[in-house]
């Protein structure tokens, strides 16, 4: 296992930083203290820290984010950017209005189309 | 559920090649792109190519977009606009969103060639409006007409933040300074001698501290950095700027592929995570396959060979194509190709330091780090006439010092008067009977605008230079005005002798100016009287 994804307890209180309000997934406004929260709760993979702080889950789907907070997760944790995981992308690659996925093959159903 | 033989992801340069490919030999394609308008990046680029003709070189990128699109009409392509491909299940089935219906498909064959995402990084105010991208910059100027602001600086030196960084300039907005924290200019030389000499400073080993402003952007602090790259305490200098353009890379956008099924892996050289895929660009799932930016950060002259190849495949997996028709065809793609990844911006040279051109010749150090070549340095090269051959007459001045794949000068030329080697990177050089007849093509084709027509005997104490000029409003025979050297310095007095101007020329003027005779090697800019001196 990369030592990266090698959980540890939280040792004491999160001590906040003096940089903690830099933002790094503008769409969802989670900064820099944010993420070192989630690695102080022992959180190491990206898929963990995007559940726990909604990191790229926005508008961009994390085009802008993924990269800059793989490289600070990278730094916190003293290792190199590439052993910290990607997050999984999901269906789907761009956001889609409820309403599209509500109708989504009921529509198809009503015009006699089926799927 | 509806069937299609082949289904591209992206109608930018890779994707619409592939297509084009893919239905010239019969097979029936869909293309799916987000945008309202197909070409991808394509349609924002306005400036000529680099390469050499069957790369469409001197051809500015948004003609190139219009023939691409013309051509995959005419063979029945599809083309779907404002149309997310937003999954790709296995077994090849793709969920498409448009308007506001969601669409399964299933396809034979698939080709992702979604392109690549912005770089971002972080500090002090980089969410404050007036942050953008580059590539964000150049939209909104070449694309919707509007000014991103109007004093900006660029943070990256590489061919996007030139090349953009001229755009803007041509936009009329003023471009404060290019700065990187590399120790050398990213891009081509004969890109950032283009904006060197307009007056825009290079501040080289140089970072983004912050950016500050109430609402929105209203300057930015820069900062020098150190061989280990950490900020020099007290060397801070505060820009007044609107808008800050980040040109710091791009990211291929392999969540689709991922999506998809795709292995992936990460490689720096090929711009981050990428499929992983073979020469014919098929991924690791039967019947994908990848092409341009998606697959590895390059151009979109490679992107669009890169297209091709993948079109010719899926062509081929279908059965609409023979092995050996195949074959050659794939050869000949490969070659095209190979001659593009040639030279010292080439594959496998990110970050190496080269001290001599291929020919031996040693680079020019203030080209790498102020952005131009020094006067000093300048004679050296081969495109350089001596004395004696200036002083005979017109003859052409090629200021093109770096092995980079491109030759329209050669081509340019009716007359001889430029050769290039056995290799498209070659320098080029001069022949040994130059009959320059001054028709300005050689200046006009150059898209790095690094060739000059000189006259240092033009009369008694006056020089006569050619130079091209992109800029908007166009000077006219008789204006006055000030001759900047390479570093857009004022050096003295300047007159407009004519100004061509010609179909052929595409877009670039051909200014001819009267200088006094010892200015010759150093006059290389015009800005006419009036007109605001950025460094005085
Ligand atoms: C600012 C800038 C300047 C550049 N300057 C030059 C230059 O001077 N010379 C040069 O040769 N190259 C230049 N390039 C590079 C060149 O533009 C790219 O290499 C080329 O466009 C890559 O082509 P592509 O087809 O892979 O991707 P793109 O042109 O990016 O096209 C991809 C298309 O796919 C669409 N898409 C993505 N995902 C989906 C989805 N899920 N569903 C539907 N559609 C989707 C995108 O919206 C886009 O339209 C520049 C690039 C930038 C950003
Ligand atoms: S000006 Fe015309 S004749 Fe002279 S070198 Fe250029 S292309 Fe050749
Ligand atoms: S001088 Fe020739 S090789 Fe150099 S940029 Fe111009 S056209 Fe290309």
């Amino acid at each position: 296992m990369a030592e990266s994804n090698r959980r540890k307890a939280p040792e004491g209180e999160y001590v906040p930083k003096a940089d903690d309000d830099l933002l790094i997934c503008r769409c969802e406004e989670v900064s820099q203290g944010d993420i070192r929260r989630a690695l102080h709760q022992g959180l190491r993979t990206m898929n963990e820290i995007k559940r726990e702080t909604r990191l790229g889950m926005g508008l961009c789907q994390g085009q802008t984010c993924t990269r800059i907070a793989r490289a600070f997760i990278a730094r916190e944790l003293g290792v190199a950017p590439g052993e910290v995981g990607l997050p999984t992308p999901r269906t789907p690659a761009r956001p889609v209005p409820m309403t599209v996925i509500a109708r989504d093959g009921i529509m198809d159903e009503a015009a006699g189309e089926g799927i | 559920m509806r069937r299609v033989e082949l289904a591209v992801v992206g109608a930018g340069p890779a994707g619409l090649s592939a297509a084009i490919e893919a239905a010239r030999h019969g097979v029936e394609v869909v293309v799916f792109d987000e945008n309202q308008r197909p070409g991808g990046q394509l349609f924002k680029q306005i400036h000529k190519f680099f390469g050499s003709k069957e790369h469409r070189a001197r051809e500015r990128g948004f003609r190139i977009g219009e023939d691409l699109l013309k051509e995959a009409r005419e063979l029945n392509v599809t083309v779907e606009l404002e149309t997310v491909v937003s999954g790709i299940y296995d077994g090849l089935e793709l969920v498409v969103t448009k308007n506001d219906r969601v669409e399964h498909l299933r396809a034979n064959a698939v080709v992702i060639a979604t392109g690549a995402s912005e770089n971002m990084i972080p500090f002090p105010g980089w969410t404050l409006p007036g942050v953008i991208g580059a590539g964000a910059a150049q939209t909104m100027c070449n694309l919707h007409g509007v000014k991103p602001g109007k004093n900006i600086l660029m943070v990256g030196s590489g061919n996007v933040g030139v090349v953009v960084g001229l755009q803007l300039i041509q936009a009329g907005c003023s471009l404060e300074a290019v700065i990187d924290a590399s120790p050398r200019v990213g891009g081509y030389g004969v890109h950032a001698a283009k904006i060197a000499r307009t007056g825009v400073p290079f501040h080289l080993r140089h970072t983004i501290k912050e950016v500050y402003g109430k609402d929105r952007v209203e300057g930015a602090v820069i900062v020098e950095v150190d061989e280990k790259w950490q900020p020099v305490p007290g060397s801070e200098k505060d820009l007044k700027v609107d808008t800050v353009c980040m040109a710091v890379g791009l990211s291929p956008m392999y969540q689709l592929s991922k999506i998809a099924g795709c292995e992936t892996v990460e490689d720096p050289s090929r711009g981050g995570v990428v499929p992983i895929c073979d020469e014919y660009g098929a991924t690791t799932v039967p019947g994908i396959y990848v092409a341009g930016d998606v697959s590895g950060i390059e151009e979109a002259s490679s992107a669009m060979i890169g297209g091709k190849i993948a079109g010719a495949s899926a062509a081929l997996k279908q059965g609409y194509l023979a092995q050996d028709v195949f074959e050659e065809r794939y050869a000949a793609f490969r070659k095209s190709l190979e001659q593009l990844r040639q030279g010292q911006f080439g594959h496998g040279m990110k970050g190496k330091k080269i001290t001599h051109t291929q020919e031996g010749i040693e680079v020019s150090e203030s080209l790498l780090c102020r952005g131009f070549v020094d006067e000093s340095e300048i004679l050296r090269f081969p495109g350089i006439p001596s004395e004696e051959i200036r002083m005979r007459g017109l003859t052409p001045v090629i200021e093109c010092t770096q092995n980079i794949p491109c030759d329209p000068c050669r081509e340019a030329c009716v007359k001889g008067c430029i050769r290039i080697g056995e290799s498209i990177t070659d320098l080029p050089s001069l022949s040994k009977e130059v009959q320059c007849t001054g028709c300005g093509m050689c200046v006009a084709a150059c898209p790095g605008q690094a060739i000059f027509l000189l006259n240092q005997n033009y009369s008694d104490g006056e020089a006569l230079v050619v130079l091209p000029y992109e800029f908007q409003p166009l000077p006219e025979a008789g204006d006055e005005g000030t001759a900047c050297d390479r570093s857009g310095n004022p050096v003295g007095k300047a007159k407009v002798l004519k100004v061509q101007k010609a179909k052929t020329m595409d877009g670039t003027a051909v200014l001819s100016m009267i200088v006094p005779r010892e200015l010759a090697m150093t006059a290389r800019f015009f800005r006419p009287s009036g007109s605001e001196e950025r460094r005085a």
